[in-house]
C-alpha cells in the first residue's frame, strides 16, 4: 500500500507487483512512443525542413544561401497573397455562416416526428464523405456551359446566365464554388447539429415546458445556448478547412477565371509547382501554418475546457 | 392529435426532399458513365436513354484499373499502419490523463492533422526526391499517415474514454499485466471503435488527391488522380470521368450506410460523441 501513496496519482489505482511504480512512469510514454516517433518524422522533419528553405534563397529545387526574411517580404508584398486571403476570407464568410444556419434549421426538422429518419440519414453523410474531387466533378457536370443539367434548366430558364458555366464568369466563378461549398457540407452540419441536440439533457426542456415557454423561446433560451461549445467546435473546424479547400477548386477553376477564385492552397500549389518559386511557397506554408496553430490552440482550450471531451 | 400527425407529414415531405435534391445531382453525375456523348450534350435535356457501355470499354482499354487497385493497396497499407502504430496511444492519452506533458503532446497530435497539405506537399516533393521515393506506393503510405495518424488516434481516443475502468482493474486483480489486460479484455471491447475509425482513415485515403497527384506518377496512380487525366487535349472525357466518380463513391455509401453512428464522432474529431 506504500506505493499508492507514493504514486497518488488516481487513475493508477490498481496496484499490482514490485515493478509497479517504474512501469506506471514509462508505460504511458512507450505506449506513445511509436505515434509520436512517426509524427515527428512523418510532419514535423517535413515543417522544419520547410520552415529552413523559407529563409533560404530557393528556385527550381536548389536551396541557395541564406536569404533572412527575404522571402516572407516578397510574399507580404505580392498582391496575389492578399488577394488569396481575401478569397479564402469571402469563402468563410459567406459559406460558413449560410451552412450554419440551414444545418440549425435541419436539425430543427431532423428532430421533430419524422418517419424514415434511420433511412433519411445515411444519405445526409454522402456528401461531405465522398472524395471532393469527385464533389467537384459532380458540380463541375451539372454546371457545365450550356448542356449542364443546373447550367441549362435553372440558370438559363431563369435567364441568370446563359451559354457559358458559371465558372468561367470572374463575377460568379468564388459563388459557384462557396454554393458547391454549402451543398456538400450543410448536410454534415444537419447531422452534427441533430446529434448535438439529441444529447442535450431532457430536463430543463421539460421544466420550460412545464413554465409555459414557447418553442422560440425554448430554442434561443435553452438548446442554442447549451450548443454553443459545439457550434464554436464546428465553426473553428470548418473555417480551417474552407482554408485547406484545393481539389474542388483544382478541378473546378484552378483559381481561374484570372485570380478570383484562388485560395492560399492553390497559390501554394502555383508557386512551386507552376513558378518553381519554392522559398516563397515555404514563406506562405509558414504563414498559413501559424495561423492554423493558433485555430488549433483555440479549439483545443474550447474543446477540452468546455465539452470536456478529450 | 391531428395537428401532430400533420406536422410530421410536413416535417418528412421537407426531408426527404432535402435529401432528394442532395442526391440528385450525384446519380445524375453518374448517369454519364452509361451515356453517349449526344445525349449528354443534348439540349433539352435528355431523360430516358439507353444504357452504353462503351466508356466502360475505353477504361479497360488505357489500364485505369489499375488505378483502382493502386487505390486499395494504397488505403489498406496506410490504413494498417495507422491501426497498428496508433491503438496503444489513443488508449494511453485516454486512460493516463495524468501524465505529464499530456496535454502539450495531444495538442502536437492535432495540430499534425490541422495542416494544409499544401504545406507539406512542398518539403515532401524535394525530401522524395532526393530519396527516390516519388512515384512510390511507400510514398504515398508514409505521406497519408501525416493526415490519418493523428485522426485515428485523437477519435479513438475519444472511444477508450467511454472504456469501464473496473473491467481493467478486475483483469489486474486476476493477475493480468498492463499489457496483457490491455490486449485480452480491453482490445476486443474497442473492437466496434477501431473498425468505425480504421474504416474512416481508410475513406480519408481513398479521397485523397493532392498527395497521390503530386507525390504519384507513372507506377502509383489512384483513382482521384485518373479525374484530370481524363482532361485531354482532344476534349473532356466525361462518361469516363463519370465511372471514376461512381466506382469512387460506392465504397463511400456502404460504409456512410454500416457507420453512419460514428460519423458525426469522427469528423467532428470526437467532439460529438455519435
Amino acid at each position: 500500500m506504500t506505493e499508492i501513496s507514493a504514486a497518488p496519482a488516481a487513475a493508477d489505482r490498481p496496484a499490482a507487483g514490485e515493478s509497479y511504480h517504474r512501469e506506471s512512469r514509462w508505460y504511458p510514454y512507450a505506449l506513445i512512443a511509436p505515434t509520436m516517433l512517426t509524427l515527428t518524422v512523418v510532419a514535423l522533419v517535413p515543417f522544419l525542413y520547410m520552415g529552413w528553405i523559407s529563409l533560404h534563397e530557393a528556385r527550381y529545387g536548389q536551396i541557395g544561401a541564406f536569404a533572412g526574411f527575404a522571402n516572407f517580404e516578397k510574399l507580404l508584398t505580392d498582391p496575389r497573397f492578399w488577394n488569396s486571403m481575401k478569397v479564402a476570407g469571402l469563402f468563410v464568410a459567406i459559406a460558413v455562416p449560410i451552412e450554419f444556419m440551414l444545418g440549425l434549421i435541419g436539425a430543427l426538422v431532423l428532430s421533430q416526428r419524422i418517419k424514415f429518419r434511420s433511412v433519411l440519414i445515411p444519405f445526409l453523410f454522402i456528401p461531405s464523405m465522398m472524395a471532393p474531387i469527385i464533389v467537384g466533378l459532380v458540380w463541375k457536370t451539372m454546371l457545365a456551359g450550356s448542356w449542364g443539367f443546373f447550367s441549362y434548366n435553372i440558370l438559363e430558364r431563369f435567364g441568370i446566365l446563359s451559354g457559358s458555366s458559371v465558372f468561367a464568369s470572374p463575377d460568379l466563378a468564388l459563388y459557384g464554388l462557396i454554393f458547391v461549398d454549402i451543398w456538400e457540407w450543410t448536410p454534415f452540419m444537419v447531422l452534427t447539429f441533430f446529434a448535438g441536440m439529441q444529447a442535450l439533457p431532457a430536463n430543463p426542456f421539460w421544466a420550460a415546458q412545464v413554465d409555459g415557454a414557447n418553442p422560440v423561446q425554448i430554442f434561443f433560451r435553452l438548446t442554442l445556448p447549451m450548443l454553443a461549445p459545439l457550434l464554436v467546435v464546428i465553426g473553428l473546424i470548418r473555417t480551417i478547412d474552407a482554408f485547406k479547400v484545393y481539389d474542388t477548386i483544382y478541378i473546378l477553376t484552378n483559381g481561374g477565371p484570372g485570380i478570383t477564385t484562388e485560395s492560399p492552397s492553390v497559390l501554394g500549389y502555383k508557386y512551386t509547382f507552376d513558378f518553381w518559386e519554392i522559398g516563397t511557397a515555404s514563406a506562405l506554408a509558414v504563414v498559413i501554418w501559424l495561423v492554423f496553430f493558433v485555430f488549433c490552440n483555440v479549439f483545443y482550450q474550447i474543446a477540452k475546457r468546455r465539452l470536456n471531451v478529450f | 392529435m391531428h395537428k401532430s400527425r400533420a406536422n410530421s407529414l410536413i416535417f418528412t415531405t421537407l426531408s426527404v426532399a432535402y435529401a432528394a435534391l442532395i442526391l440528385f445531382p450525384v446519380f445524375w453525375m453518374w448517369s454519364y458513365a452509361f451515356k453517349s456523348e449526344a445525349e449528354m450534350f443534348a439540349r433539352p435535356t435528355v431523360w430516358l436513354f439507353r444504357p452504353t457501355f462503351e466508356h466502360f470499354g475505353y477504361m479497360i482499354e488505357n489500364g485505369y484499373h489499375h488505378y483502382l487497385v493502386n487505390s486499395l493497396i494504397v488505403s489498406g497499407a496506410s490504413t494498417a499502419l495507422v491501426v497498428i502504430i496508433g491503438t496503444p496511444a489513443a488508449y494511453a492519452f485516454a486512460r493516463y490523463r495524468d501524465m505529464k506533458f499530456r496535454d502539450d503532446l495531444f495538442l502536437f497530435v492535432l495540430a499534425t492533422r490541422m495542416a494544409p497539405p499544401v504545406c507539406l506537399v512542398i518539403p515532401y516533393y524535394l525530401i522524395y526526391a532526393k530519396f527516390d521515393l516519388l512515384d512510390t506506393y511507400l510514398g504515398l503510405v508514409i505521406a497519408y499517415l501525416t493526415f490519418n495518424l493523428s485522426f485515428y488516434v485523437w477519435v479513438l481516443s475519444s472511444f477508450c474514454r467511454d472504456l469501464p475502468l473496473e473491467l481493467e482493474e478486475a483483469a489486474r486483480v486476476e493477475g493480468y499485466s498492463r499489457a496483457q489486460a490491455f490486449v485480452k479484455v480491453l482490445l476486443p471491447l474497442l473492437r466496434p471503435g477501431i473498425t468505425a475509425t480504421a474504416v474512416l482513415c481508410f475513406i480519408f485515403a481513398w479521397n485523397e488527391f493532392m498527395y497521390a497527384f503530386l507525390l504519384g506518377g507513372q507506377n502509383v496512380k489512384t483513382l482521384p488522380v485518373g479525374i484530370p487525366s481524363l482532361i485531354t487535349t482532344q476534349g473532356v472525357r466525361w462518361g469516363e470521368m463519370a465511372i471514376i466518380g461512381m466506382v469512387g463513391t460506392l465504397p463511400v455509401m456502404v460504409v456512410v450506410f454500416f457507420l453512419q453512428k460514428h460519423i458525426v464522432r469522427g469528423l467532428t474529431m470526437g467532439a460529438v460523441k455519435g
